[in-house]
């Protein structure tokens, strides 16, 4: 049933015109054939076998053409008399004819025509078109023509074949309003109007389209675009609406790749694997790493509260992901595979399931969200500064040694480690995680630069604030490397959760321990709140957390400075977390007080002065590093390093630029998992084999091959954006043709699949495809292109002739006139009304709360009604608690790819711009503006409102309409006119009406 | 006659004069007594209608028909056994295949049709008599989403018109000043989204209007000016709109926002009314339980007697969407005893107080009740505790009662576990057949042309299950 709509499409290329069956030239399998045979076939003589009669299937030329249990064939290739399948479809018998009387399927006179004539024609099968590659030469005729010119010409050449009439260009006026809005989401000021208007020469238009392609606010609509395909929320939904951390940075990493033109195969890789690439991309001014926000994207989807079912939450996750990031690249409905192979399209399972692993070997983790492009060297620096430092005290150590006479005494190394406490070896009912105090870190994971990888034995700790020494790393690993207040996560191998308990040692300012299961990051109360652990205090403890409800589950334990308040990330500059080591046990195992012995160290004997040279060096041991440590802290010794206060005040500035609060919620590498297929989508059966990372299996050539290790992100990324790929090209063209005309050359633009729309300009997409690729994938060059053509700049008029045949518009014999969106209708209100506050970027603005927006999660306080006047993209996007007036004008919610909003008309529309406090409030700062123009007369405020609104002057019917309104609203008031109440009054109603004209809402 | 021929007819401004028959001024007021009556169905009725409206009590993510009214002693014998030595067991969505697990509530029978109704729905027990039992529905779809467009829309996809959709296309309101279509929504929303309430490609204004039981039923019904301001302004409004109108010939996008305006100008006096159920007396209220301790059941009276108030009005087709009882929906894939019985709770006496109201008001006779889920449950539990079952498309029990309906009748059967239909196979199409039917339209007839094509709700399918019908 789902395939009738291919079908429409496929039969609405022709007048219906029932008894003259107008066939194309050349019958086309993919264009012509298969929706009929999707549509009436394919239920009995399709894919599944269980399914199948007769032996015959039609989905497949060789099932097709094969000889049947009757000996007959169904289809013989340019022999419509000898393929049974077109006596079937003509008997007059109802026993005989196909499709059968009770499938209530009929096939019309043109489908029986167009089967005989394709196999007439040879019966020649093809692959699913878009999974064909577009032709790469184009064809000598439009080699010497500019994208503009092949966009005319292939729309005029269809708009030609229907016989359609073209409606003549729009009026400047309407052009610049057109572009404006559909360039960056706002009206044209007046100002450029005026200078649009008035520029007489042949580039006028072309300098206007480029004014806008490269004003900033370009970025924030086109990226608002984009959050519709990732299903951009700041908020999780479901029954707690927690907060997703900071996800405004992968927002504003948005608008600014939109305003910088990154070229689109970047921008994707960015997306699937920005955290690994070979050089990433930095901001051109403020120079840090940008690539790497673009995995952002991946942890905007919902999360449920305290899921019962962790695991499935994680599948259900991972689903979203999957959907999402198909979806939005590949215009493919991988996300069908879960359970089954895909009905229509070529995804088998596997496909799914290979994506399903590589996600599940990425981790969640904060990322610092301002990686500078030259902080190796700020490190480099600051390891200099404090190496110094280290240096001079060594000296001084070593002179007040000499001075103690104990400079020659040999120590025993493993001393320090086996001090304290009953000492306990390690054994089988307990699990060691981590044991730092070595420096031995073999299968951990470091995110940041925090942890300082292993050569960070030794590092002198300062206290920021006394500027003393706070010691020495010596057996544990620790977020100080640098300093405190840095950034980064240690996180572990996976590991199964067998024993009842893990005990971290540690200390440390605001740290935590979390441990994370199957990938859940929603780490709270009811269910889930032990799963983490916050470090607080100097002096080492044992930290225990409860793991009987998490036994059997796969996990990895992650070690980090700073905490999540309300889900959101805060680190603070003296944030710190050292851990000696990490166990997992079962019951009343003796374990704690720092007990655990160290395995499997000899005891051996050195010199001290070595052992001081050897850190003076910065090549200190763990236990090397603690013979110092107890040197300089002991026997009441005091070593003062204020004489190094050059390289102390170099370090501390070092420090401070090192520190960055800001972070995203982004992809980091893990230990490689291969995923088992879920045998009908049930996590609880799974597949004995494991799944390849490899890209899509219709894809079966070099790019689906991935080299062994690791994600397989940024191989899949590759993949994506490879030559042979088919898809991603074509399937951004028709995006950004879909946001200009408001209607894709595919018209379902999320589905590229067989179940999608077929092009209505096939051709044309495949022209533009190649070259905007060969051009560089420049997202702004192809607007520009689009927008140059006369198709774009046609009229809303639509012409008499073409009523009856595209009614749709479908062949754009005019330009659609077209509702704004929802963000464009409110910041096209405050632009008006002089409210706009162009500030870019940051922390989202609280939602205005209305009384009707209750609910679970519902915010402690109220943003204000107006916004602060910023413009919609920069409002929270709560997923419970999404604006009204955004819900009514489709702003999607957001919980899947939406590349295609609805344009609904609903009673809640008129009743927002009629009765909604905020328009009102907007229609009173519009007055205030207008009558702030002492000097004008009353037509000339009109004027100014038209121009300020519609970017054109009121004709006079408008004007005389207007001035009839003002009176009689005056009169009715029976106030004095020069009153400034009563002007404010009377002038704000007639604001308030012109923001309700129709006008005030479409582009035309 | 095509829409856009209806279009082009009125293309001199229908929505122009639409407007100027809210502010009292327009000399064929009549014709512009409602938007989509201009542009609805021509020809329909087809015959003579039983019912003017249909209320539409969607049981969102699946009641269990062998819990509810599809008793199976089988199931207490053989309680715990394994399904797969009784019968083919297909694949679940979730594929926890556990055991054979009886009712855990008592059947028993009731009225003079001796109906068996189980211990879930004792209110809904009281009125066996004027409901037709439907025991073998099946579904084409596992899966929520799916089944709910499904059932919706009939088909499995996203964005097709809704079946209210189709009904106010063919009918339009009878009251002028109220969306014909209007989901009463009562905190769930289901899977699929408010894409189960859309006209997909029939004209934008057939799609639901959503209302929430409650004083304010709407967000900004309220006119925050004086009724003669907005007037004036709307006054003013019409003139411009329609020069637009004029200069740009018949655009839909346009004159649809114009309509818009209309029934939002009225509306601004009908939905306060409407909704305001403080002048119920105390017996509706009690027969509703409108002052039940269980807020979720105060919360689905409030919706039904809501929905009687949208019948009195004239509104063709009204959906209910179920209270929020903290189970999820119907979906109890563990634990259906509480489960089920919370929502039940919330359902069972407003609904019984549903139909007895309207029967006492003479509506029933012209109503139309449909209670439904997407897809049954199965006979055997989930592995998991405590015991709850899986989806079940393969069969299910609808009801409906009112108008046109043999009270008492009970129509198909499914197998001796309830798991499969065995006797009158009964699909959505069939449903949305005899939905239509009652309320005058042929199925088969109404159709809508799109994209070249004529396309109904039913698809190729669907009969009208007459042996329910009086």
């Amino acid at each position: 049933m789902t395939l009738v709509l291919i079908g429409l499409i496929a039969t609405s290329f022709w007048p219906s015109n029932k008894d003259d069956f107008q066939l194309p030239k050349k019958v086309d399998f993919n264009q012509h054939i298969r929706p009929i045979l999707s549509q009436n076939c394919f239920i009995c003589h399709g894919n599944d076998p269980e399914s199948r009669e007769a032996g015959l299937r039609l989905d497949t030329e060789e099932g097709a053409k094969a000889i049947l249990e009757s000996g007959n064939r169904a289809i013989v290739s340019g022999n419509p008399s000898r393929s049974t399948i077109v006596s079937r479809i003509s008997s007059n018998e109802a026993d005989f004819r196909m499709p059968p009387p009770e499938s209530k399927k009929i096939l019309s006179g043109q489908e029986k025509a167009m089967i005989k004539k394709w196999i007439r024609q040879g019966a020649e099968y093809k692959p699913h078109w878009s999974l064909v590659h577009p032709k790469k030469s184009l064809n000598p005729a439009d080699r010497t023509l500019t994208n503009t010119e092949i966009i005319d010409k292939y729309v005029h050449q269809k708009i030609e074949e229907k016989g359609l009439v073209r409606s003549p260009g729009a009026s400047r006026s309407a052009l610049i309003r057109r572009v404006a809005y559909l360039v960056t989401g706002l009206p044209p000021t007046v100002d450029e109007l005026q200078s649009f208007l008035s520029d007489s020469s042949v580039q006028a238009y072309v300098s206007m389209l480029d004014y806008y392609l490269s004003a900033d606010a370009m970025g924030e609509r086109w990226a608002r675009h984009w959050m519709d395909l990732v299903r951009y929320g700041e908020s999780m939904g479901h029954e707690g609406d927690y907060n997703i951390s900071h996800a405004y940075e992968y927002r504003d990493y948005l608008i600014r790749a939109f305003n910088q033109d990154v070229p689109y195969d970047l921008f994707v890789k960015e997306h699937l694997a920005g955290d690994m690439l070979d050089e990433p991309r930095y901001h051109p001014t403020d120079h840090f790493n940008e690539s790497q926000i673009g995995t952002g994207y991946f942890f905007l989807g919902e999360g449920k509260h305290s899921p019962v079912d962790i695991k499935e939450e994680e599948s259900d996750k991972i689903d979203n992901m999957i959907d999402v990031t198909s979806k939005t690249f590949l215009g493919l409905t991988v996300a069908c595979a879960r359970c089954h192979d895909h009905k229509f399209d070529p995804i088998p399972t596997t496909d799914y399931y290979s994506m399903y692993g590589m996600i599940e070997s990425s981790r969640l983790v904060p990322i610092a969200a301002r990686k500078p492009s030259n902080q190796q060297d700020l490190i480099d620096e600051l390891r200099t500064a404090k190496s110094y430092i280290r240096e001079s005290i060594a000296d001084q150590l070593m002179i007040q040694l000499e001075k103690e006479h104990e400079r020659n005494e040999l120590v025993q190394l493993t001393d320090y480690l086996l001090k304290s406490g009953a000492s306990i070896l390690p054994d089988s009912s307990m699990n060691i995680l981590a044991d730092f105090r070595s420096g031995e870190r073999t299968g951990w994971y470091e995110e940041g630069i925090a942890f300082g990888g292993h050569a960070s034995r030794g590092e002198l700790l300062i206290d920021p604030e006394t500027l003393e020494m706070d010691g020495l790393i010596t057996d544990f690993a620790s977020s100080r490397t640098l300093s405190g207040g840095v950034q980064g996560v240690l996180h572990s191998p996976n590991f199964t959760i067998e024993h009842d308990s893990i005990v971290v040692r540690a200390r440390g300012n605001n740290g935590l321990i979390r441990v994370v299961i199957e990938n859940f990051q929603v780490i709270q109360g009811p269910l889930w709140d032990f799963l983490e652990a916050r470090v607080n205090g100097d002096e080492w403890k044992d930290y225990k957390l409860e793991m009987t409800l998490a036994k059997g589950r796969k996990a990895y334990i992650q070690f980090l400075p700073g905490d999540f308040i309300e889900h959101i990330y805060q680190i603070e500059p003296d944030d710190y977390i050292d851990v000696q080591y990490a166990v997992a046990f079962s019951g009343d195992h003796p374990i704690g007080s720092g007990s655990l012995r160290h395995p499997g160290q000899g005891v051996q004997q050195a010199d001290i002065t070595e052992v001081i040279n050897s850190w003076k060096k910065g090549s200190a041991s763990s236990s090397e590093a603690a013979i110092v440590s107890n040197l300089l802290f002991s026997n009441g010794r005091r070593i003062d390093i204020a004489p190094q206060n050059e390289h102390l005040s170099q370090y501390l500035n070092l420090s401070k630029e090192l520190f960055d609060p800001t972070h995203f919620i982004g992809f980091t590498e893990g230990d490689a998992v291969f995923s088992p297929v879920f045998i009908r989508g049930g996590h609880e059966n799974l597949s004995e084999y494991r799944t390849d990372h490899r890209f899509l299996e219709m894809f079966d050539n070099e790019m689906a091959h991935f080299p062994s290790g690791g994600s397989g992100r940024l191989a899949w990324a590759e993949s994506l954006v490879h030559p042979d790929n088919p898809l991603t090209s074509r399937v951004i063209v028709n995006r950004i043709w879909h946001h200009i005309f408001g209607r894709g050359i595919v018209s379902t633009v999320d589905n590229f699949g067989l179940q999608g729309a077929l092009p209505s300009h096939p051709e044309l997409l495949d022209v533009l495809a190649v070259r905007f690729v060969q051009e560089g994938w420049s997202i702004k060059t192809l607007i520009r292109q689009i927008m140059l053509s006369e198709t774009f700049q046609r009229s809303t008029v639509i012409m008499d002739e073409n009523n009856e045949l595209d009614p749709d518009n479908a062949y754009l014999s005019h330009f659609p006139i077209r509702r704004l969106e929802a963000e464009a209708i409110r910041d096209g209100i405050l632009t008006v009304s002089g409210c706009l506050d162009r500030q870019m970027y940051g922390e989202g603005v609280p939602v205005h709360l209305s009384s009707f927006m209750t609910g679970r999660g519902r915010p402690k306080v109220s943003g204000p009604m107006d916004s602060y006047g910023r413009r919609s993209i920069y409002r929270t996007v709560r997923r419970n608690f999404i604006p009204e007036m955004m819900l009514a004008f489709d702003m999607p919610i957001p919980f899947s790819t939406f590349g295609k909003r609805n344009t609904t008309n609903v009673p809640a529309q008129s009743l927002t711009m009629l009765n909604d406090p905020f328009i009102h409030e907007q229609a009173t700062y519009w007055a205030e503006r207008v009558i702030s123009q002492k000097d004008q007369r009353d037509e000339e405020k009109i004027e100014q409102i038209y121009l300020t609104a519609f970017s054109r002057k009121p004709n006079t019917e408008e004007l005389d309409t207007g001035i009839q309104f003002l009176e009689s609203r005056f009169s009715e008031i029976a106030g004095n006119k020069d009153d400034p109440f009563t002007k404010m009054s009377v002038w704000k109603q007639y604001c308030h009406a012109v923001m309700n004209f129709k006008e005030f809402i479409h582009l035309l | 006659m095509t829409r856009r021929e209806m279009l082009t007819l009125s293309r001199n401004g229908f929505g122009s004069l639409a407007l100027l028959g809210i502010l009292g001024s327009s000399p064929i007021a009549p014709l512009a007594a409602s938007s989509s009556q201009v542009i609805q169905d021509p020809g329909v009725p087809h015959f003579m209608p039983k019912a003017k409206s249909i209320i539409f009590l969607y049981m969102d993510g699946g009641v269990s028909q062998v819990d509810s009214f599809d008793p199976k002693p089988r199931l207490i014998k053989e309680n715990g056994e394994d399904p797969y030595k009784k019968f083919k067991v297909d694949a679940t969505q979730f594929n926890k295949i556990g055991t054979l697990m009886r009712s855990p509530w008592e059947f028993r029978q009731y009225g003079e049709s001796g109906m068996w109704i189980s211990d879930l729905f004792p209110h809904i027990a009281t009125c066996v008599d004027d409901i037709a039992m439907i025991n073998s529905m099946y579904s084409e779809f596992p899966e929520h989403t799916n089944a709910n467009y499904y059932l919706h829309t009939g088909i499995g996809i996203q964005g097709r018109p809704s079946m209210g959709a189709w009904v106010t296309y063919g009918l339009g309101s009878e009251n002028k000043d109220l969306p014909g279509y209007v989901v009463i929504n009562g905190g769930l929303t289901p899977p699929g989204g408010l894409d189960n309430f859309k006209n997909g490609f029939l004209p934008a204004s057939y799609q639901a209007s959503i209302l929430r039981a409650g004083d304010t039923p709407l967000a900004n019904i309220l006119p925050n000016e004086s009724q003669e301001v907005q007037r004036e302004k709307l006054k003013l409004m019409n003139v411009i709109d329609k020069s637009l109108l004029n200069q740009l010939g018949p655009v839909d996008q346009i004159e649809s926002t114009i309509s818009n305006y209309e029934l939002a100008f009225r509306m601004q006096a009908s939905v306060p009314e409407l909704a305001d159920i403080s002048k119920e007396s105390k017996a509706t209220r009690q027969l509703y339980g409108l002052d039940s301790d269980d807020k979720h059941l105060r919360g689905y009276a409030a919706q039904c007697i809501l929905a009687r108030r949208l019948v009195e009005r004239g509104v063709r087709f009204i959906e209910l969407t179920c209270p929020n009882c903290g189970y999820d929906r119907w979906d109890q894939h563990f634990n259906i005893k509480d489960g089920h019985e919370a929502n039940a709770h919330a359902v069972d006496q407003p609904i019984a107080g549903l139909i007895k109201d309207l029967k006492s008001r003479g509506l029933l006779e012209q109503t139309l009740i449909v209670f439904t889920g997407e897809f049954g449950r199965t006979p055997f539990a989930e592995e998991r505790q405590p015991r709850g079952r899986d989806h079940n498309p393969q069969a299910f029990s609808t009801w409906l009662a009112g108008a046109g309906i043999n009270g008492g009748t009970i129509y198909g059967k499914t197998d001796e576990y309830g798991y499969r239909v065995i006797e009158n196979r009964t699909s959505i199409h069939d449903l949305h057949a005899t939905m239509l039917h009652l309320l005058g339209i042929d199925h088969i007839r109404q159709t809508y042309r799109f994209s070249g094509r004529d396309i109904r709700l039913t698809d190729v399918h669907g009969d009208v299950i007459h042996d329910i019908l009086t």
